[in-house]
């Protein structure tokens, strides 16, 4: 009869309880957005820089990789040491520069990837063959860049590099074969981009980018631990910076610190309204109804029968409040992530909004406590109505 | 007979609107088992108040109420509760029936509380509507009934735990003549069965039908 009751009364004044609903589960969506969005896009990074396996960044002292335009040299003899390490599995270079496609007389700009085929993490293949070590002739095509050049496997195409704007001349040409499609896991939305052996993008870069990579990615070996080799590395290796995961982890976790302080700072106010909410209706029926509740105390209903009814209406109204809040804002969240995950530079793979099952059961019952502190006072109140003279008061 | 209440110069005095009101003054009375004692007296001369003091709802500014043997002072809160759920039946003049629950499920309402199985309460619900007369009414809210019929029900209600006393405000302030009469013999046969009966009212009627009659008058008894 408890939940009935509680229903019932709940619905005594149906527009009132559903505006308030309403409010509680803007409340709850605000809170549940929030949430997503406080660890989303570190949970989100952390999934993608570990998507291909390689957990440490070697790049130029003091730099991220993509962070700089900064290069390494003599990346032969450092990919050599590296491999030596113990505990290093497979050892990467990667080398970020720009080069031109010519096609059917057309320039089409295009970020360049010189990989080293056989131990890359960038890019995925989807259709067609992976580039070989020794491969000057090949190139792998990402979905925007292939579009935009209308162009498909066994396809030629000419890339310039160093291309002199004025006279239109470039001073490294190269005619290069489609050998597959690949995914970049790194991209942003639309980023034309295209992989080539790391010899070929040395090349197109000019003497610049003899023997030069951007970064190199290193694969710990099976059963080693990640810490060790990174504080080896280290010390074999002080004119780079080895970044692990987690360094790289909490870089970005300082960088968008302002993240997590709007989203706490917004998830509080939700559960501020929630509770001012739920509080005031409660308080408003309970007033209402004193004289009721004083008859029901008289009769012999005891204060936690009273307290109970009160607090589980309040807890009604969240919980329901609470589901609509959910589906409301994982709706929501979904809709501002397309929006946020458009700015440009950002990896498309990226989301800012990511569920977290911890957080969301922690927010879930800090959400219910919420619904049970809002009844609390309005509860206590009803209970501790002096029964006497509320009903001489409630008398005709 | 046993006494079912005992008071013994039993005062109320509360403070309302900045002023000391003395609505009960110096009562001693007692109420048999099986009694049927009717409080009258015009308005404010403390008979809603005596009957509140009766049912453990307020305590006396001073002098003793003894409930079933029992001194009602300093009992604490949980223990007044239970004995009013248990032994005390009350009917108000407004019915205070909850409008949300329906005529069966507000009967329920005192067994719940008193932890009585589902069946068990609903058995005795058909049964206590029955004797009121009101078993074709079971299924409706409190909004859907006339005066009446509330008031029938909330009597039904205060039967619901087999209390050993029945305490009614104005039972028949707020119906018509018609209603008040069926309400009176509602109560004359509650008397006949055996119920100690205490009624405030200001229905001559009733007050004719009851064994006993105090009348009260600026807090005393007056005859």
């Amino acid at each position: 009869m408890t939940w009935q009751w509680a229903v019932r009364d709940l619905m005594r004044h149906r527009t009132r309880t559903a505006l308030s609903l309403l409010g509680v589960a803007i409340a709850t969506a605000l809170l549940f957005d929030m949430v997503l969005l406080s660890g989303g896009i570190e949970r989100s990074f952390g999934q993608l820089l570990l998507s291909r396996g390689f957990q440490l960044r070697v790049s130029p002292r003091g730099t991220l990789p993509f962070d700089t335009e900064a290069t390494m040299d003599s990346v032969t003899q450092l990919v050599a040491a590296l491999r030596r390490e113990p505990g290093v599995a497979q050892v990467g270079a990667v080398l970020g520069t720009s080069a031109f496609a010519i096609r059917a007389g057309r320039l089409t700009p295009l970020v360049v990837y010189g990989v080293t085929p056989e131990a890359q993490g960038i890019y995925q293949l989807d259709r067609g063959a992976d580039l070989s070590a020794t491969d000057t002739a090949g190139v792998l095509v990402g979905a925007p860049a292939a579009v935009r050049l209308r162009i498909g496997i066994g396809d030629t195409i000419r890339l310039a590099g160093r291309l002199d704007p004025r006279i239109a001349t470039a001073a490294t040409e190269r005619r290069v074969t489609v050998r597959g499609t690949v995914r970049f896991v790194y991209d942003a939305k639309d980023q034309p981009s295209i992989a080539v052996a790391l010899p070929l993008a040395q090349r197109l870069t000019g003497k610049d980018g003899k023997n030069r990579a951007s970064f190199l990615m290193v694969r710990v070996a099976d059963g080693v631990a990640t810490d060790s080799v990174t504080a080896r590395l280290r010390i074999s290796h002080p004119a780079t910076s080895i970044n692990s995961i987690a360094d790289m982890m909490a870089q970005f976790r300082l960088r968008l610190s302002y993240f997590r302080q709007l989203s706490l700072i917004l998830g509080s106010i939700a559960l501020i309204v929630t509770v001012l909410l739920v509080g005031t209706l409660l308080a408003i029926a309970v007033n209402e109804r004193i004289g009721e509740i004083a008859a029901l105390r008289a009769i012999g209903v005891s204060r936690l029968t009273v307290l109970r009814q009160i607090v589980l209406e309040g807890m009604l109204l969240t919980i329901v409040g609470g589901i609509l809040g959910v589906l409301l804002g994982a709706a929501t969240a979904k809709w501002l992530d397309s929006i946020l995950t458009s700015f440009p530079g950002l990896p498309a793979a990226i989301s800012f909004f990511v569920a977290d099952a911890g957080q969301l059961t922690f927010a879930g019952i800090t959400l219910l406590l919420t619904g049970l502190l809002a009844g609390v006072f309005p509860a206590w109140r009803a209970a501790s109505t002096p029964i006497a003279a509320t009903l001489r008061s409630d008398a005709p | 007979m046993r006494p079912v209440i005992v008071a013994t110069n039993v005062a109320k005095r509360y403070h309302l609107d900045g002023q000391d009101v003395h609505a009960v003054r110096d009562v001693s009375l007692a109420v048999l088992q099986g009694e049927y004692l009717a409080v009258v007296g015009p308005s404010g001369s403390g008979k809603s108040t005596l009957l509140t003091l009766f049912g453990g709802l307020d305590q006396p500014t001073s002098g003793a109420i003894a409930l079933l043997g029992r001194p009602l002072q300093g009992m604490p809160d949980r223990a007044l509760t239970r004995l009013r759920l248990e032994k005390i039946g009350f009917v108000f003049q407004r019915f205070h029936l909850l409008p949300v629950l329906t005529a069966r499920e507000n009967v329920e309402l005192p067994m719940a509380e008193a932890g009585l199985s589902r069946g068990a309460r609903n058995a005795r619900a058909r049964e206590l509507l029955d004797y009121v007369g009101m078993s074709h009414r079971l299924a409706h809210r409190a909004t859907q009934l006339s005066g009446g019929e509330m008031q029938r029900i909330a009597i039904a209600r205060a039967l619901a735990n087999r209390p050993e006393l029945l305490l009614a405000d104005e039972p028949t302030g707020e119906l018509d003549a018609a209603t008040g009469r069926e309400i009176l013999s509602l109560f004359r046969r509650l008397h006949v069965d055996g119920m100690t009966l205490v009624v405030v009212t200001h229905d001559d009627r009733l007050a004719a039908d009851a064994q006993r009659v105090i009348h009260m008058l600026d807090g005393r008894v007056v005859g």
